[in-house]
């Protein structure tokens, strides 16, 4: 390690009173996604310090290297105790609050949402509970259009491979079993460009129309969860908009505070990200963008909540802002996140930067301690990245995978998903699992040298995964 | 403020434990009943318990402990924690209710996702072509909105058939609901159509009855209705559940109205047959196809504390006499109590008679106040709620053609009436505020018509 001091400790120290804010490709740009931030004047010693971050984080289990932040996110305690008073208002009286608060609260965090993701109206953001609820909706949405004869039987639904699980399980429940087909795009991993993903999508794209069908949906990820990739999503969409693909869905799951999501930019119909992973949130929000220029299918008025409420017909915001007596509070506590990212320097998209840069780097120790590799150049990741395990290890099935990541939680209280990539044919020696580390504000270099140390134990004591029982 | 001393995240500084009992110390007196509820607003006549519930200082306490536990290790508590504290909380359920097996109970937010779960199911029996058009779903003219809705969005939509039964009201006996439902069957039945789905309220929300649902769903049975729902929000901790007495295919009730959790838990109950049920949680998740209480325990990411406080709840009303019984028989007698109380000072009726009310009366309202519409009712109920600090729902009974109604001591009909709740933090001066602010009303000359908005 070059400093002893983790990128935001750095950054903390440098004093830029510049307005510059930074892709994560590392160029300045005139952004237009955070322009309405209104940024107090914060000094540099009003920016949240190191021990105002731990303090906030103090609830973490301090036994464990937290290295999945991409999982299950994190939420600093002065936002929990913002959702406390949430919870409690409604507790306090139930009736007044459902009747006077609820309703305009949640319309005020959908309009901050609204402008941090640059949509064009209130109405084209709706609050959800996560993005496999979203995903629900839409693919319900598509069911629909099958059923009710608008779509072919037939006609496919473009996914790539490495959806994540839920989804995948959604598209069956709601495509395959009203007749849909689904094809999937097989991706390369570990992947050394972003061409390789846009040739192998073109590829899907083809299969989809062949013999006459069309393909009345692509759902892509713009982050995919395991293996993980930054997914060049502005490129894609272009292909499906000119391969006549009538509508296309991105499951940003990882989106917004992980990558940049200007929905103007991507131009997709469809957009889902959850607030609780790479936002601040507390478990569980999520926001479906649902452009209202959008075409094919039922559109956007055929957008239901599967949860039918009293509120169904008067658009899907309203209809999700009320699917029955639920605790709403995670999502009422929203305009108080971007006052929390603010306390940092360049707000949301400056830890972005400090998150991928750090990320970055800390992967490159890790392949350079156990002489292995990325699982994807650095400009195709953003606050993950995943990281070769030694091929000594031995792993080599899901079940490998699972035992070894138990393994390390119990015996050396690290937290981090390991991903198993099969063996190819001709291939020798390969890689077959990869850890995928994530950072966020609280994680520090130890975190990382931990896992470094302890995976070098295991290869020096002659660990293989096949010794692990069930 | 609660008799167990739990000081906020300094229980959970051992790691990996189940959070802390209360001390458990006898019965519960009223000022500890009173610190339970500290966080409800002081000053507010709050009888409306049946719309939003309550949950006290101790469950709350509990329900924060699984949240910080979760927070704390979020991947350990999904990998270790989760399942096991679901589990438990559906075992308890199993045994309060009477199920066979805990296979039938699934944990799902709110009785509006249960029947998103039913009508889903229904809908794509329609679709696929295993229904005929037209054949019918046969449910009461009172069924919850959010019901009704989910009906058009899955069953109409796909051309079934839909027959509202009308529910007397005021009504007098069992057998006036169950002679107007057996009409209603033989309507669904008409013209060789089959009556696939009957949804029968358990206690039905505006206006509040108990309905004789044993016997609805052995007739549904006679008539060879294929399959009942029995929409129970409002049962559990206001009335006995046994489902293998009451029989019903599939029935949900909400535990944060009445069984003391926090917002929001239902469970929802699927008797066991033979076949694959093929009803699933709308939110698919990985665990699609591994059964309804599965794939319910996994819909994302999300905060599931309060479906882990069941175990809580059950030892926090296990500190009354009687436990959850003797809640239940309370709330009743004093609900009724209040109602005749407000009955004899208006001059009006109840909605039903004490047998066929839980902890929730119908009362019907002076007819001076001139309640005309929905609208008037919202009206009346949005002036108790600014001016006198009572919160009430009241009900608008749209009399129709034919129909007499009942008079009040003025001698004019009674179109309106309140619901009152009884929850164990009521008192009897919340409705003795509410039947002064009427009479202020009446005496005032108020109408809803010249009542001030806003």
């Amino acid at each position: 390690m070059a400093s002893s001091l983790s990128p935001p400790e750095k950054a903390s120290y440098h004093h830029r009173h510049s307005s510059k804010r930074y892709s994560t490709n590392g160029n300045v740009e005139s952004s237009s996604v955070s322009d309405f931030v209104k940024r107090p004047k914060i000094s540099p010693q009003n920016y949240i310090s190191c021990s105002e971050i731990e303090s906030e984080f103090s609830h973490h289990d301090p036994e464990f290297a937290r290295i999945n932040n991409g999982s299950f996110g994190c939420c600093p305690s002065s936002i929990l105790a913002l959702q406390r008073d949430w919870q409690l208002r409604f507790l306090r009286q139930p009736d007044r609050f459902y009747f006077d608060e609820l309703k305009p609260k949640i319309s005020d965090s959908r309009s901050v949402i609204k402008r941090l993701i640059n949509a064009d109206h209130d109405d084209e953001v709706s609050i959800v509970d996560n993005a496999t609820t979203a995903a629900a909706i839409v693919l319900q949405q598509t069911a629909w259009a099958f059923r009710e004869g608008r779509f072919d039987k037939g006609d496919a639904v473009v996914m790539l491979h490495y959806a994540y699980g839920s989804v995948k399980k959604s598209v069956e429940a709601y495509v395959t079993r009203s007749g849909g087909h689904v094809i999937e795009v097989q991706l390369p991993f570990p992947v050394n460009s972003a061409d390789e993903i846009i040739d192998r999508f073109r590829i899907g794209l083809e299969s989809g129309k062949a013999n006459g069908r069309r393909v009345r949906l692509a759902l892509i990820d713009h982050v995919t969860s395991m293996p993980s990739v930054v997914i060049p999503i502005k490129e894609l969409v272009k292909i499906c908009r000119r391969e006549g693909v009538d509508q296309v869905f991105v499951d940003a799951a990882h989106g917004i505070g992980c990558v940049d999501v200007d929905m103007k930019e991507i131009g997709a119909d469809f957009y889902t990200s959850n607030l609780h992973k790479w936002f601040f949130a507390p478990p569980s929000v999520a926001f479906l963008y649902c452009r209202k220029s959008s075409n094919g299918g039922g559109g956007v008025a055929d957008l239901h909540h599967p949860v039918v409420s009293n509120e169904y017909g008067n658009g899907l915001a309203v209809e999700s802002s009320w699917v029955g007596t639920r605790d709403y509070s995670a999502q009422l506590v929203v305009p108080s996140i971007l006052e929390f990212v603010n306390r940092f320097e360049g707000g949301i998209d400056g830890i972005k930067k400090r998150n991928h840069e750090s990320v970055v780097e800390m992967g490159h120790m890790l392949v350079k301690s156990w002489g292995t590799q990325l699982g994807c150049p650095p400009e195709m990741c953003a606050s993950m990245i995943m990281v070769g395990l030694p091929v000594y290890l031995g792993v080599s099935s899901d079940s490998d995978v699972l035992k070894l990541r138990t393994f390390l939680r119990e015996k050396f209280r690290i937290e981090i998903p390991i991903y198993f990539r099969p063996p190819e044919d001709g291939e020798i020696d390969p890689i077959t699992g990869y850890v995928r580390i994530s950072f966020q504000v609280y994680n520090k270099p130890e975190d990382y040298h931990r896992l470094r140390d302890a995976i070098n134990e295991l290869v020096r004591d002659g660990f293989r995964c096949a010794s692990l029982s069930s | 403020m609660e008799s167990g001393e739990r000081r906020n995240g300094d229980s959970m500084s051992h790691n990996h434990r189940a959070p802390k009992k209360p001390r458990l110390a006898g019965l519960l007196t009223e000022s500890d009943i009173d610190s339970e509820f500290a966080h409800h607003q002081t000053g507010v006549a709050r009888i409306n318990n049946g719309s939003f519930g309550c949950c006290p200082g101790s469950v709350l306490e509990a329900q924060r402990e699984w949240q910080l536990r979760y927070l704390r290790q979020p991947d350990e508590f999904y990998f270790n924690g989760l399942r096991r504290g679901l589990v438990a909380s559906r075992t308890v359920i199993s045994d309060l209710i009477n199920a066979d097996d805990v296979d039938e109970v699934s944990l799902v937010d709110n009785a509006t996702t249960a029947a998103a779960i039913v009508l889903q199911k229904v809908g794509r029996c329609f679709s696929e072509g295993k229904y005929k058009k037209e054949d019918t779903v046969v449910m009461f003219h009172c069924a919850f909105q959010s019901v009704k809705k989910s009906i058009q969005a899955y069953v109409s939509r796909v051309g079934g058939f839909t027959v509202e039964v009308r529910l007397p009201f005021p009504v007098n006996s069992n057998e006036e609901i169950i002679s107007k439902f057996r009409e209603g069957l033989e309507k669904g039945r008409a013209n060789g159509r089959t009556v696939r789905l009957a949804i029968i309220d358990h206690i039905t929300s505006m206006p509040c009855v108990l309905m004789p649902v044993r016997e609805l769903v052995k007739i549904c049975r006679e008539e060879g209705v294929e399959q009942v729902f029995v929409d129970a929000a409002h049962a559990i901790g206001s009335v006995k559940v046994d489902v293998k007495e009451i029989g019903a295919d599939y029935y949900v009730s909400n535990l944060h109205k009445w069984l003391f959790c926090p917002p929001s838990i239902a469970f929802f109950y699927c008797k066991k047959r033979g076949s694959e049920s093929d009803v699933h949680h709308p939110v698919v998740s990985h665990e699609f196809g591994n059964g309804l209480p599965i794939e319910s325990a996994w819909i994302g990411t999300r905060d599931y504390s309060s479906q882990l406080v069941v175990p809580s709840v059950m030892e926090f009303v296990n500190r009354f006499e009687g436990g959850i019984e003797g809640i239940m028989i309370r709330n009743h007698d004093e609900a009724v109590r209040m109602g005749l109380m407000l009955a004899d000072a208006w001059g009006t009726n109840l909605g039903s008679p004490p047998e066929m009310c839980v902890g929730m009366v119908m009362i019907g309202l002076p007819s001076k106040l001139c309640v005309e519409s929905d609208e008037d009712a919202t009206k009346l109920r949005s002036y108790l709620r600014v001016h006198y600090s009572v919160e009430v729902p009241v009900y608008f009974l749209g009399l129709r053609d034919g129909e007499e109604g009942v008079k009040d001591k003025d001698s004019g009909l009674i179109t309106a009436y309140v619901r009152i709740s009884h929850q164990i933090y009521n008192k009897t001066e919340d409705y003795e505020r509410l039947r002064d602010a009427i009479t202020e009303l009446v005496k005032d000359q108020m109408t809803c018509q010249n009542l001030p908005s806003g």
